[in-house]
């Protein structure tokens, strides 16, 4: 049993220095997954923006009308299209002249993340108390300035355990990068199992997959608990307010 | 400072508000009552725009502002009107003190420093000098309606409009905040309030309305009021809540 673990271990990661194409493997999944995630949440707040805004106008303009068009159409778009195939799509027609698989793929699985994510800030801008916006707008706020100031920071702190989850399953959905001919660790272990003709690859990506996800669970756990607690507690600014004076030393 | 001509408010079919003439002068103390569904919320949330006439004219000194939908007058207008609401609405994201200063600060009504100073002296002045730096969740229900208060002062109204401000409120607790707004009332603040306290608003009101069915149906000095009311449907709507 050792033994078959040891060998496999030799033929799997140090022979041939494979090693350097799993860490590269790896590096490329998690530099993707992330930089994904950074297009998903600014496309899905954009969209999200969007949406809510025409939604709570009594009279929109046209241009937010046009905008508010194109925001749906791209959600059921990206909805409706399986992600293999937009993959595809970005890898062989919108970025057919690159050769950068990382470019390719942050924008592919960024891109439909957006889509995703535009949904869950909009439950979560909808679940902000509408108290919340008009304490803003009777101060005489305006309505971006109530949005940016007093909702956002609200629905964002309420959506971050989602997007936590975003990133999960993101990290998982990047392992069909492979149908593009892009080196994540899944194609990794593809190519190496080419070379292995057995199955042990495969088991080592299984199991670096699940160890990264089980990590990310337990980060996502001991954030929300932060969350949980901050929402008691007293500001960060005292420190700065007794320096000023302002508050009085108990 | 403040005269209604005819205003009408409608939610798609339903009329809410049934042509209101009303002058509410400089200082004076407005009470509005009436049953449930009447329109006083509505009434109030006119005068700030915070709901759109859909008829009628508000002057407010002079300016007819009713027709005002968007952007720089909009928000100009409510600027110089303080609203306080029946479930408080202060920000749970911010602290205390960044309540009272983030419009101030954002509509650059004064720079920071001038909007802490202030913010402080305010908090002071409600005995709530140590909660600068606490965030709403920590505060009692009557502690944060006091906030809310003063957190409208900081923009500095020249009206206060007050939307059944204990109503949200444990008993024990209605007291501070009925004080803090009499207090308010004798330093001369035009106001106008709707609550549910008759013996406030016989204690503070210079003029108590009756609302029912979208249209103010009497008024007098709240002596009379009380005392000797006119129509019918006052006269039943005081002996169920007196
Ligand atoms: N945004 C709205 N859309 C549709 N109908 C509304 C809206 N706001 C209020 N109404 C309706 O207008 C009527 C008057 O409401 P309003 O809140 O002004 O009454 P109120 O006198 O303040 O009552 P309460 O004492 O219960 O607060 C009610 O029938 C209410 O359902
Ligand atoms: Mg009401």
């Amino acid at each position: 049993m050792i033994d078959t673990i040891t060998s496999a271990f030799y033929r799997v990661m140090i022979y041939d220095d494979r090693w350097r194409m799993w860490l590269s493997g790896l590096e490329l999944t998690l530099t993707v997954t992330f930089f994904a995630l950074l297009v998903g949440l600014l496309a899905g707040l954009t969209l999200a923006i969007v949406r809510v805004t025409y939604d709570s106008s009594a009279k929109p303009n046209p241009l937010l009308i046009i905008l508010n068009r194109f925001a749906k159409l791209y959600i059921s778009a990206i909805r409706g299209i399986p992600m293999v195939v937009q993959l595809l799509v970005w890898a062989l027609v919108i970025l057919a002249a690159s050769r950068n698989s990382f470019l390719i793929a942050t924008l592919a699985f960024g891109f439909n993340s957006g889509a995703y994510v535009s949904e869950v800030f909009r439950a979560g801008i909808a679940s902000i108390d509408k108290g919340q916006s008009e304490a803003g707008r009777s101060l005489g706020l305006s309505y971006a300035q109530t949005m940016l100031k007093i909702i956002l920071p609200q629905a964002i702190k309420n959506c971050l355990p989602a997007f936590g989850n975003e990133f999960i399953s993101l990290l998982k959905e990047t392992s069909i990068a492979g149908m593009a001919a892009i080196a994540d660790v899944t194609q990794v272990g593809n190519i190496i199992r080419g070379r292995t003709f057995d199955p042990a690859p495969l088991f080592f990506v299984a199991a670096i997959y699940l160890i990264l996800v089980l990590f990310l669970e337990f980060l996502i756990r001991q954030m929300e608990k932060a969350l949980n607690k901050s929402d008691r507690r007293t500001g960060k600014p005292i420190a700065k307010l007794k320096r000023k004076g302002l508050v009085r030393n108990d | 400072m403040i005269k209604v001509i005819g205003l009408s408010k409608k939610f798609d079919d339903l009329e809410v508000l049934k042509g209101i003439d009303e002058e509410i002068l400089q200082g004076e103390k407005v009470v509005i009552i009436g049953p449930s569904g009447s329109g006083k919320s509505t009434f109030l949330r006119c005068l700030n725009l915070m709901e759109f006439p859909t008829g009628g004219e508000i002057l407010f000194e002079g300016e007819n502002v009713a027709g005002y939908r968007k952007g720089k007058q909009l928000n100009a207008h409510r600027q110089r009107i303080g609203m306080v609401f029946q479930h408080f609405n202060l920000f749970p994201h911010l602290s205390v003190i960044e309540n009272i200063t983030l419009a101030p600060v954002m509509l650059k009504k004064s720079t920071k420093a001038e909007a802490l100073r202030n913010a402080a002296r305010l908090l002071d002045r409600i005995g709530l000098a140590e909660k600068a730096a606490n965030y709403p969740a920590t505060l009692s229900g009557g502690q944060k309606q006091r906030v809310a208060i003063v957190r409208a002062l900081a923009m500095e109204p020249k009206v206060m409009l007050f939307d059944e401000p204990t109503s949200a409120l444990d008993p024990e607790m209605v007291g501070e905040v009925l004080d803090l707004i009499g207090d308010l009332a004798d330093e001369g603040m035009t106001m106008v309030l709707v609550t549910h306290e008759m013996g406030f608003a016989r204690e503070v009101g210079s003029r108590i309305l009756f609302m029912d069915e979208g249209k103010i149906v009497e008024q007098a000095e709240p002596t009379t009021f009380f005392t000797n009311p006119q129509s019918p449907r006052l006269q039943d709507f005081l002996a169920k809540v007196v």
